[in-house]
């Protein structure tokens, strides 16, 4: 049996729903702060969110101006004040950064405030909408850092023997990975107390003057900590690469494989046993 | 002002110092004055420099430093800079230090086998 | 945290700057700087620390935590009351000094930061400002 469905013209504030219960669908969001300002800034209206993330029940704070939210130094730098002017003339204004609680505490926010007009395009004031952004914060916050531990794990520093540490190179050597690449293999010196450092570019395949540079600053480093780089794993066109670019590794040792790498390295930690112990 | 206490040991005809962690200027300055004073006192073939606990290595320091070789070269003696520390030596090489001709080790034990071996100890190349 | 958010050390002897490493590496530690950058922070306040002490005797060396997106820094303000530099790129120049031969406070620091401002005025004085981001 077919369902008569009754049709019923109905006016839009009734389709949306009446604006009684829009307005309990606002004030009872508890994920957003959802705040109206008259168009001076001050608070005219304030939900379950804003209370939950500010601290401040409705009652506190309607009247007072939205400034309040803001760290010291935003006011006076004038932010919330040009966060209006914008919304005022770009219809919207959205940003992230550090808001107070009632209680002094910051929060890390994504806020967006848009201009609220009537049909003739006056400004009846703002809406800003506040997502406390402080989970997501810490949880990039520790996945820096587990990438970071990763990029360690990826290059690793071997003690291949008492006195040596092996480091492979892959891939060129930028900045950044310089940094990282120096202090893990001086740390590594460091903690297994190794004369001497055997790093290997087999795995670098083309190499410029910048990576060259880095290198260079690399062994630099280890020299003042009291040991010393070999180089291995120097092929034929890495090597016709560094004649050409004229880097100079006057004074580096250099080995085309790490085997004969370990070579030099075993003969140096000899020969300094061989004096300590006296030799002529 | 006060200068921190430079140790400054004689093991036979070698000099042992040891650096504070975070001298002033005025103790850095004492500190080539004590081993001059120490040389002209008696025959010193060679100095070791402890620096395994100082956290700061600014071209102030890496100057006197430098210096300090210098002068010891010149009476006859080596210098070995011991110990320096991982960060200091990234920071120092990314500052453009140099220490001169000292020579480096990675401890002072290493320093005292590098100064008591033969002179040419290191292979070529 | 408890910390201040800022402070400053005003500079009107030698022994200043070793007072003024000691307080930048508390200000570096504190906002969690890894060890190695906590030791380049504090190498570059040394240096130019000296630089107002050598230059004009006094002088102040102000910092402040900074905060920007989802990252913190530290900036580190040197000013002096003192001859000033009459051409700063030169002054910027590995090796260059007017001075007690050191001339590495400023290429060096340059390099050990992230960021560096040098306003200077010939017999008025110099403000260096550099900034660290954390990683």
């Amino acid at each position: 049996m077919k369902k008569n469905m009754s049709t019923t013209t109905k006016s839009p504030a009734t389709v949306l729903g009446s604006e009684d219960s829009f307005r309990l669908l606002v004030e009872s969001v508890k994920d957003y702060a959802i705040v109206m300002l008259d168009p001076g800034g001050h608070v005219v209206s304030w939900n379950a969110g804003a209370e939950r993330f500010k601290g401040y029940r409705a009652e506190e704070i309607l009247g007072n101006h939205f400034s309040c939210f803001y760290p010291a130094e935003a006011i006076k730098r004038g932010l919330p004040e040009l966060e209006l002017k914008t919304a005022e003339k770009e219809g919207r204004f959205e940003d992230e950064g550090w808001r107070v609680r009632k209680d002094g505490k910051q929060f890390w926010a994504n806020v967006i405030i848009s201009a609220l007009r009537d049909k003739d395009g006056t400004l009846r004031g703002y809406s800003k909408v506040t997502r406390d952004l402080t989970e997501r914060r810490q949880a990039e916050e520790r996945i820096r850092q587990q990438s970071k531990e990763i990029m360690e794990l990826s290059t690793p520093v071997m003690q291949v023997w008492r006195g040596v540490v092996v480091a492979p190179l892959i891939g060129s050597l930028d900045s950044q990975r310089t940094q990282q690449f120096m202090e893990r293999l001086l740390n590594r010196i460091v903690e297994t107390n190794s004369p001497v450092a055997l790093v290997d570019i087999m795995g670098v395949p083309t190499i410029d003057t910048q990576t060259a540079q880095h290198l260079i600053e690399t062994i630099s480093a280890v020299r003042l900590l009291g040991a010393q780089v070999v180089l291995t794993g120097v092929q034929p066109a890495i090597a016709q690469t560094l004649v050409h670019l004229g880097v100079d590794l006057a004074g580096i040792t250099t080995r085309a494989s790490l085997a004969a790498g370990l070579q030099v390295a075993l003969d140096i930690l000899h020969l300094q046993v061989v004096s300590k112990n006296g030799t002529h | 002002m006060a200068t921190e206490n430079i140790s400054v040991i004689k093991l036979r005809d070698l000099l042992l110092v040891t650096v504070p962690p975070d001298p002033d200027d005025d103790t850095i300055s004492a500190l080539q004055e004590q081993v001059l004073q120490a040389m002209t006192r008696q025959e010193v073939r060679g100095l070791v420099l402890d620096i395994s606990t100082v956290q700061t290595l600014d071209s102030f320091f890496a100057r006197v430093v430098s210096e300090t070789v210098q002068m010891v070269a010149l009476m006859g003696g080596r210098t070995v800079l011991a110990g320096m520390r991982a960060n200091v030596a990234v920071t120092a090489t990314q500052l453009g230090l140099t220490v001169g001709n000292a020579i480096t080790a990675l401890d002072v034990d290493r320093a005292f086998d590098l100064l008591n071996a033969a002179p040419a100890g290191e292979p070529q190349p | 945290m408890n910390k201040s958010h800022q402070g400053e050390l005003l500079i009107t002897s030698e022994n200043d700057i070793v007072v003024a490493r000691k307080i930048v590496r508390d200000a570096a530690t504190s906002l969690g700087f890894s060890l190695t950058d906590v030791t380049r922070i504090v190498t570059a306040a040394s240096e130019l620390t000296r630089n107002i002490y050598h230059y004009a005797r006094s002088g102040v060396v102000r910092w402040r935590f900074l905060n920007q997106d989802s990252t913190v820094g530290l900036e580190l303000v040197f000013e002096d009351s003192g001859p000033g530099i009459s051409d700063v790129e030169q002054a910027m120049q590995p090796g260059y000094t007017t001075g007690k031969g050191l001339g590495m406070g400023l290429p060096g620091s340059k390099r050990l930061m992230d960021e560096m401002k040098i306003e200077s005025v010939v017999g008025k004085g110099t403000t260096v400002t550099v900034r660290k981001w954390r990683g």
